[in-house]
């Protein structure tokens, strides 16, 4: 169970997080939604270890995140993407899901990592280079891939059906949809399309202007006059 | 040829036939163990430039240390000279972590900081004169003893030494490189967070680099300690020990393992034995222009090219 108590990230005199509190557990699936630099990226930055809380506490089972560092988090069972995929260049993508798993783990199972490259759908790319000979869609699974190969109990999924074409992103969805079920693993996935979050999560929060501003089913989030306000781009009250 | 074929014909030919060619040759046998040493040094310079991404300019000092450590442990301490070798290593590893603290900065800045580092040491040797010596050196520093019926102080004894220990080297390198630290290391150059977001511990991966690479060097210094007898910090501390192997390596091709002690051997015999022949002063000059022309040309190195010629040649046939 992932526990955030009033986190708060400052850059400067920029508050890009404000005062969130947020729970989300190893048996939910949830989204992450708002406008643009509303401070979503910003608070997945602050939990995984990229970014400084500013105030605050970060609580995975119990376990204060704030002292420890990124990798200590990724070993905690913390798992993540980033928008724009990252994967570890020069190595191929078999080799990228081994450092994953032997860093993140502690050891190497290969039929574990068969398993994740068959569900991700990377097997067969396995010799491939990771950056130089994969597609865009191969990239973002291979985001997923890595995250999973190092045993995570909750993952922090960013935008990772952005800027698929319309056949890639439905074979992403059916994999999103197994996700939770498969691996055990607790979601908190941020994405723009309404239709995806009503499709994949059973809850929904929503910030902006980096507080939190709603909480519930995707029903009644998406029928807030203030969240409606926010997406419409209405001035803040 | 296969390459291990190769290997094969390689190490017999240099633990056999350069002895038995050049054996009665000192001052040829000197040369190659020299260049040896270079070659040594080159490696560990490689190793952390390679698999840490560092480009260190402070190797003089873990040399310098190692060859003092030695030196210090044998004739004071009265260890056997193997041991105070080992020590050496150790002694540098004690110097690289006290550089550890500068692993946080980045491409210059580590370069510059590093550099400063090793000042301190050579400066530490010229200072601390009850230890070291002071700038007067140490003399009559203990030759490698005899032992197995064979005598390691000898010229022939001397190269296989420092042979076995570059090649011990380059297993240990090896070692490190197909592991799976050295492909979390091969990974941090390019997307270090990506790397520690799966949870690679990269600060500390780059320490133990620095670490091995320390010990390595140090030793080769211990060596050369033992093997030329005589220590003053200004010639253990020397820049020479650390521009020498960065052109040797980045001449062979520092990313590969083999690269650097080829590169070491091609250009301090090369320099030594031919350039110096034709212009006695400032035959520093052509290995100069050669090293521009080099990373102009073919910035992957010496093998690289060979391997260019011997493909076109493959292809002619």
């Amino acid at each position: 169970m992932l526990q955030l108590d009033q986190v708060s990230v400052r850059f400067g005199g920029l508050t890009a997080v404000n005062a969130v509190s947020l729970s989300v557990g190893t048996q939910d699936v949830v989204g992450l939604v708002g406008p643009n630099g509303a401070g979503k990226t910003t608070l997945f930055n602050a939990i995984s270890g990229l970014a400084d809380t500013s105030s605050g506490r970060i609580l995975l089972d119990g376990v204060d995140l704030l002292r420890r560092p990124m990798h200590q988090r990724a070993r905690m069972g913390l798992g993540r993407t980033f928008q724009i995929p990252q994967p570890l260049h020069e190595l191929t993508v078999r080799e990228n899901l081994m450092v994953a798993q032997r860093f993140g783990t502690g050891a190497v199972d290969q039929r574990k990592l068969d398993e994740i490259m068959a569900f991700t759908e990377l097997d067969g790319k396995g010799s491939r280079m990771a950056a130089s000979a994969l597609a865009l869609t191969e990239l973002k699974a291979l985001e997923v891939a890595k995250a999973l190969a190092t045993n995570p109990r909750l993952l922090l999924l960013d935008e990772v059906l952005a800027g698929l074409e319309t056949s890639g992103k439905r074979r992403f969805m059916a994999m999103l949809k197994d996700l939770h079920t498969r691996f055990g693993v607790g979601i908190l996935i941020i994405e723009h399309d309404i239709e995806t979050i009503s499709k994949l999560c059973h809850r929904v929060v929503v910030l902006n202007f980096g507080r939190l501003i709603a909480d519930g089913t995707p029903e009644a989030v998406f029928s807030d006059p203030k969240v409606i306000e926010s997406y419409t781009g209405a001035e803040h009250a | 040829m296969k390459p291990h074929k190769a290997v094969w014909a390689g190490l017999l030919a240099s633990y056999a036939l350069v002895p038995l060619l050049f054996g009665s040759n000192h001052y040829l046998m000197s040369m190659v163990v020299a260049a040896l040493v270079i070659g040594g040094v080159a490696l560990s310079w490689a190793l952390l430039g390679n698999l840490g991404g560092m480009v260190s300019f402070g190797h003089s000092a873990f040399f310098g240390v190692g060859a003092y450590t030695s030196a210090i442990a044998s004739m004071k301490l009265g260890l056997p000279v193997p041991l105070s070798m080992l020590l050496g290593g150790c002694g540098a590893v004690l110097a690289s972590v006290a550089m550890l603290p500068v692993l946080r900065l980045r491409g210059p800045y580590f370069a510059l900081a590093i550099l400063a580092y090793a000042h301190i040491f050579r400066i530490l040797a010229t200072e601390w004169k009850s230890v070291t010596g002071g700038a007067a050196g140490i003399s009559n520093i203990p030759r490698l003893p005899d032992g197995l019926g064979v005598d390691w102080g000898s010229k022939t004894g001397n190269y296989w030494v420092i042979l076995s220990l570059v090649m011990a080297m380059a297993f240990v390198y090896h070692r490190i490189r197909t592991s799976h630290y050295g492909l979390a290391l091969r990974a941090m150059h390019e997307s270090e967070d990506a790397t520690r977001v799966v949870g690679v511990n990269s600060t500390l991966l780059k320490g133990l680099m620095l670490v091995v690479s320390a010990f390595m060097c140090g030793l080769v210094g211990a060596f050369n300690a033992h093997y030329i007898n005589f220590l003053e910090p200004d010639y253990a501390f020397s820049s020479v020990w650390v521009t020498l192997p960065i052109v040797a390596a980045i001449f062979g091709g520092y990313r590969t393992i083999t690269g650097p002690v080829i590169g070491a051997v091609a250009v301090y015999l090369v320099d030594q034995l031919v350039f110096k022949a034709i212009m006695p002063s400032g035959h520093q000059l052509v290995l100069g222009l050669l090293l521009v022309a080099m990373v102009m040309f073919s910035p992957d190195g010496l093998l690289s090219v060979a391997r260019k010629l011997s493909g076109r040649h493959h292809a002619a046939a």
